[in-house]
């Protein structure tokens, strides 16, 4: 039986091929479309999962009150981690760290590589294997080093036994490699290429052992039966105990939540990646469900061809069900080979995909959950999409269909218009949302920074750059190559260094206010474009600023009335402002300026800033900064980055977000034309004799394509009516997230309208043109 | 002793077109002894093909009674009307039907799927009935590739195949020509003669005259027999 629905389904499937590729590529569209967003989530979904302690990992971050807010911070004091091993039972290990960029070298060999110091405890917290050396002996020695697999193989090639040699870090210390670890996956929120005693980060730094000074990232391990809440109640009150401060909780953040739900707001969790992941699967199982409408559509308006063979089987003898399992058993091969194309599809766009999102996803195939998986799309799309035209189909009865009554298509050709209402409803979603999407991030990014992000290159300060920072300084600019040169202790587009508990005369609430703190030369303010509003700028003698600060407008508020120049601001000794700054964006670019004060002190610099030429081209700069760097900083390869690619990657995730709506905006149209394409040509043919009759009557071409293409407009136009509020409502509700967020302005659903209508009637009138040209001879002969 | 197949009484087939309530069958009474060969005869519209259809259970009276082998046929549900028909009865029709999808071999074997009937069982039975009508060099081709007098005759073996007790034909040769028509009566009354019931509905006396009966139709009553 079942091998006999089998012949008939491929025959059928041979008889018809135009519907049937139609058919198989929509749904191959749409299962291709769904497995990879499904390889995404699944890439999402399995971060950190590598590690073995998922219940006993924690993060400890803090939050801190400031002006009535509480904001999230990573960084602890240094003394947290064995506080909360030492007094808070089921903490059973507990490690500082700080992540690090060191140049590790072996002879001429060399490379910058991010690592973190960190307690020993941290080895057994996240299960570290060691390949070479041993975890317990790995830290005996203050000055030892243990580095992943990869690391070992980038600086000594093949060679084992690299246990016992000696690496030179930053072209000043020696460290003893101890060990060589099994390499981390990519899919981790914290990684790293090598680990080292925190003693080594420590040393000579007292403060680090205060609690003022918040700077580490802290892990903790609890025990197997210990009571998470109860632990998280004792470490939020941790701080308090110690300081007395009420400002600062620190709190527990489960290894599952360090990916998808990392984003605070006055405390509480909210989320974060997880509502991309959700959004996605959704969007997955949208397109997925487009590409069964499809094929439901087509299998109903063509069901006037099978119904005399439902007719003829029912007379044979066949039950209901029999005939429901037929066509179901039909659309199920119809997914199979779908299927098989999409896997073939997958294996041509995944290395695009990647591209795309940035990921190494594979494929998988041999992995028995992508294969579950796939069958199980299938299943659920054969019988989704099947179940109603098999209904439909069995419902026929012999003696209609067999004289040769039409079968009468109501309640079909109403959910048929239905479900084409549907499919462009969602597509017209798609394309507004896309539009949306696109003006949002062009919006942040044409935003008035506050600085000039353009021609503007960051190298991180290594070596001897500091120590020889004039004479760097002067052949750069001797070169031709750059205009300026500044310092600061901070990323310009990062948060950095921070801290609260000012004073001022004027002000009030003065110590609650989180102030940013920059350690900057004199020629930074030019070197980044910042607008010096009033006063003056640090002078290149140093000693002459030694109590002088600049700050930002937003701070200049603060200090009330009047202008700021000259005003006093007190952290622990006096300081005199001598210039405002214009406010610039650091951290958050949908956010405001938050409140900087800047020094001139370059010791503890760790960028430098490079205003090239903008008449000169890029490699040319290059080279020659590379040069000087060569000449002045030789021990430190020569690495850079441009502040707007990292500008740029700071909307990495509303990018993704825009990229991927783009695609699949563009997928869910290109199925539901598809589909069109489909019913149009059905109608075509249902209609051929009224076509022919209206032509001999003296029609013209332009009134049948009128007539044909009428229908469908229509239904596009019921879509955008229903599309315009849920567009509106969703993407309403996507922008609240943003603080700096455009309007959503009306023209949008006026193009996204004419879009899908241009793109409509051109998928209509192919087929209603072909048969508005047809010889009506032909259409009325066979009657 | 001659069995008697089916029994009408008084049976009746109303339909509602519109607000109108149309008789299409009126109080029929009819005995069908088994071997009998029945032509129905009539004008267009008279209820032939009605009659027809329902005496094969495709459709039903909606009034009266129905008796099939001794069963109230009026009285079953439509489960059991199936399992009856697919037993005991096989159609022929005018547009012959073939399934355009399946070869000649498979069309004939459809009914038997339906009965459950084992693989190698139905391989012999369907070779016996290519074997009987001659068209084994044929059992590959498609109904598109045949005559119109080679498709009702698979049309006839697919009937045939299940074994039936009554084969209902409809119009049978109404899309054939004359030569064809005769191969194909030829071999009804050769069916007949084997024991098979036949009620055909016809227009064309010379069909009718194969049969060993004529019922006359008009308006959904029968006027002569």
């Amino acid at each position: 039986m079942i091998f006999n629905y089998l012949k008939i389904a491929f025959r059928t499937l041979r008889k018809n091929k135009g519907y049937s590729l139609l058919n198989i590529f929509g749904l191959a569209i749409g299962i291709t479309c769904a497995s990879l967003i499904f390889l995404w989530v699944e890439d999402e979904v399995s971060f950190n999962s590598h590690f073995d302690k998922q219940d006993q990992v924690f993060y400890v971050p803090t939050h801190q009150e400031y002006e009535g807010e509480w904001r999230t911070f990573n960084s602890t004091p240094g003394p947290l981690a064995e506080a909360m091993k030492t007094e808070i039972p089921g903490v059973v290990r507990a490690t500082r760290t700080k992540r690090m960029e060191i140049l590790l070298a072996d002879g001429d060999n060399s490379i910058n590589s991010i690592g973190r110091y960190v307690d020993a405890d941290f080895i057994d917290i996240f299960s570290l294997s060691f390949v070479e050396g041993h975890a317990k002996e790995a830290f005996k020695n203050p000055n030892s080093i243990v580095i992943t697999k990869e690391t070992a193989e980038v600086l000594y090639g093949n060679s084992k036994n690299v246990v016992g040699k000696n690496l030179k870090v930053n072209d000043t210390e020696n460290y003893l490699i101890t060990g060589v670890i099994e390499n981390l996956p990519n899919n981790v929120t914290f990684p790293f290429n090598w680990i080292a005693p925190f003693e080594q980060y420590s040393r000579g730094q007292d403060w680090m052992n205060e609690y003022g000074g918040f700077f580490a990232d802290t892990f903790v391990e609890l025990a197997p039966e210990a009571n998470v809440e109860k632990v998280d109640a004792s470490v939020r009150n941790l701080l308090e105990q110690k300081t007395g401060d009420t400002d600062s909780k620190a709190f527990l953040h489960t290894i599952k939540d360090w990916h998808l739900r990392d984003d605070f707001e006055n405390a509480e969790q909210v989320g974060g990646r997880i509502e991309s992941v959700r959004l996605f699967t959704i969007i997955a199982l949208i397109i997925l469900l487009i590409a069964c409408i499809n094929f439901m559509n087509l299998s109903t308006a063509r069901s006037e061809k099978r119904a005399n063979e439902v007719g003829v089987r029912k007379a044979m003898g066949s039950g209901r069900t029999r005939l429901i399992f037929q066509f179901i058993s039909e659309a199920l091969i119809l997914a199979a080979i779908a299927s098989l194309v999409s896997v073939i599809l997958l294996i041509i766009l995944l290395p695009q995909f990647n591209l795309l999102i940035e990921k190494d996803l594979i494929l998988g195939l041999s992995k028995p959950i992508h294969i579950i998986f796939l069958l199980g799309i299938t299943l659920i799309c054969g019988v989704l999409a099947g179940l109603y035209p098999a209904f439909y189909l069995s419902s026929f009865k012999p003696v209609q269909v067999l004289k040769g009554i039409k079968v009468t298509q109501g309640s079909a050709n109403f959910i048929r218009k239905g479900l084409v209402v549907g499919q462009f409803t969602i597509s017209i979603v798609f394309i507004i949302s896309t539009i949306l999407v696109y003006q949002q991030i062009q919006h942040v990014k044409n935003r008035d920074l506050g600085f000039d992000k353009d021609q503007l290159v960051s190298l991180n300060v290594n070596g001897t750059m500091i120590d020889k920072f004039e004479v760097i300084k002067q052949d750069l600019i001797n070169s031709g190559a750059v205009k300026s040169v500044g310092l600061n202790n901070s990323g310009v587009l990062n948060g950095g260094n921070n801290g609260s508990g000012l004073e001022w005369a004027g002000g009030s609430n003065t110590e609650d206010v989180l102030v940013f703190f920059r350690y900057i030369n004199s020629d930074f303010i030019e070197t980044a474009g910042m607008t010096l509003l009033e006063g003056k700028g640090f002078s290149d003698n140093v000693a002459i600023d030694s109590t002088n600060v600049l700050i930002t407008e937003a701070f200049a508020k603060l200090l009330g009335e009047g202008s700021a120049v000259g005003k006093k601001i007190v952290r622990e000794d006096t300081y005199t402002v001598i210039g405002v700054v214009k406010d610039y964006l650091f951290e958050d670019m949908y956010g405001q300026s938050d409140p900087v004060m800047f020094f001139n002190y370059h010791g503890e610099a760790s960028y430098m800033y490079l205003k090239t030429d903008p008449q000169m081209a890029t490699e040319v700069i290059l080279s020659k900064v590379e040069a000087v760097m060569k000449k002045h900083n030789p021990a430190f390869p020569f690495e850079y980055n441009f502040v707007d690619d990292a500008f740029n990657a700071k909307f990495k995730s509303e990018q993704l977000i825009g990229k991927l709506s783009q695609l699949f905006a563009l997928l869910a149209i290109l199925i539901s034309c598809l589909g069109l394409f489909g019913l149009a040509a059905y109608t075509a043919e249902q209609r051929s004799k009224e076509i022919g009759v209206r032509k001999v009557l003296g029609s013209s071409v332009s009134g049948i394509v009128k007539l044909l293409s009428k229908d469908f407009l229509k239904l596009v136009g019921v879509s955008i009516l229903i599309a315009i509020p849920i567009a509106w409502y969703a993407m309403d509700n996507w922008l609240q997230d943003f603080a700096y967020r455009i309007e959503i302005n009306w023209w949008i659903f006026v193009i996204a309208g004419l879009v899908a209508i241009l793109i409509a009637l051109i998928t209509v009138s192919f087929q209603a043109i072909k048969a508005a040209l047809a010889n009506p001879v032909d259409s009325l002969k066979t009657e | 002793m001659i069995n008697t197949l089916l029994s009408l009484n008084e049976a009746t087939r109303t339909v509602n077109s519109g607000s109108n309530k149309v008789t299409l069958l009126n109080n029929i009474n009819l005995d069908v002894k088994e071997g009998e060969f029945i032509s129905l005869m009539g004008p267009s519209g008279s209820g032939k093909s009605t009659l027809l259809n329902c005496i094969g259970m495709l459709d039903s009276f909606t009034g009266g009674g129905y008796t099939f082998l001794g069963e109230p046929v009026h009285a079953m549900k439509d489960k059991n009307k199936s399992k009856l028909y697919k037993e005991y009865i096989g159609f022929v029709f005018q547009a012959y039907h073939l399934i355009d999808e399946l070869n000649v071999y498979e069309n004939i074997e459809t009914p038997l799927l339906y009965k459950n009937v084992k693989s190698s069982e139905r391989k012999a039975m369907v070779a016996d009935m290519l074997d009987r009508f001659n068209i084994v060099g044929k059992k590959d081709l498609f109904p598109i590739q045949l005559s119109g007098g080679q498709q009702q005759l698979v049309g006839i073996a697919r009937a045939l195949i299940g074994k039936p007790k009554l084969i209902l034909a409809d119009e049978p040769t109404g899309n054939l020509n004359s030569k064809q028509s005769e191969e194909i009566m030829n071999l009804f009354s050769e069916l007949n003669k084997e024991g098979v019931t036949i009620i055909q509905a016809t227009h064309s006396e010379s069909n009718a005259s194969y049969g060993s009966r004529i019922i006359n139709l008009l308006d959904g009553n029968i006027v002569s027999e």
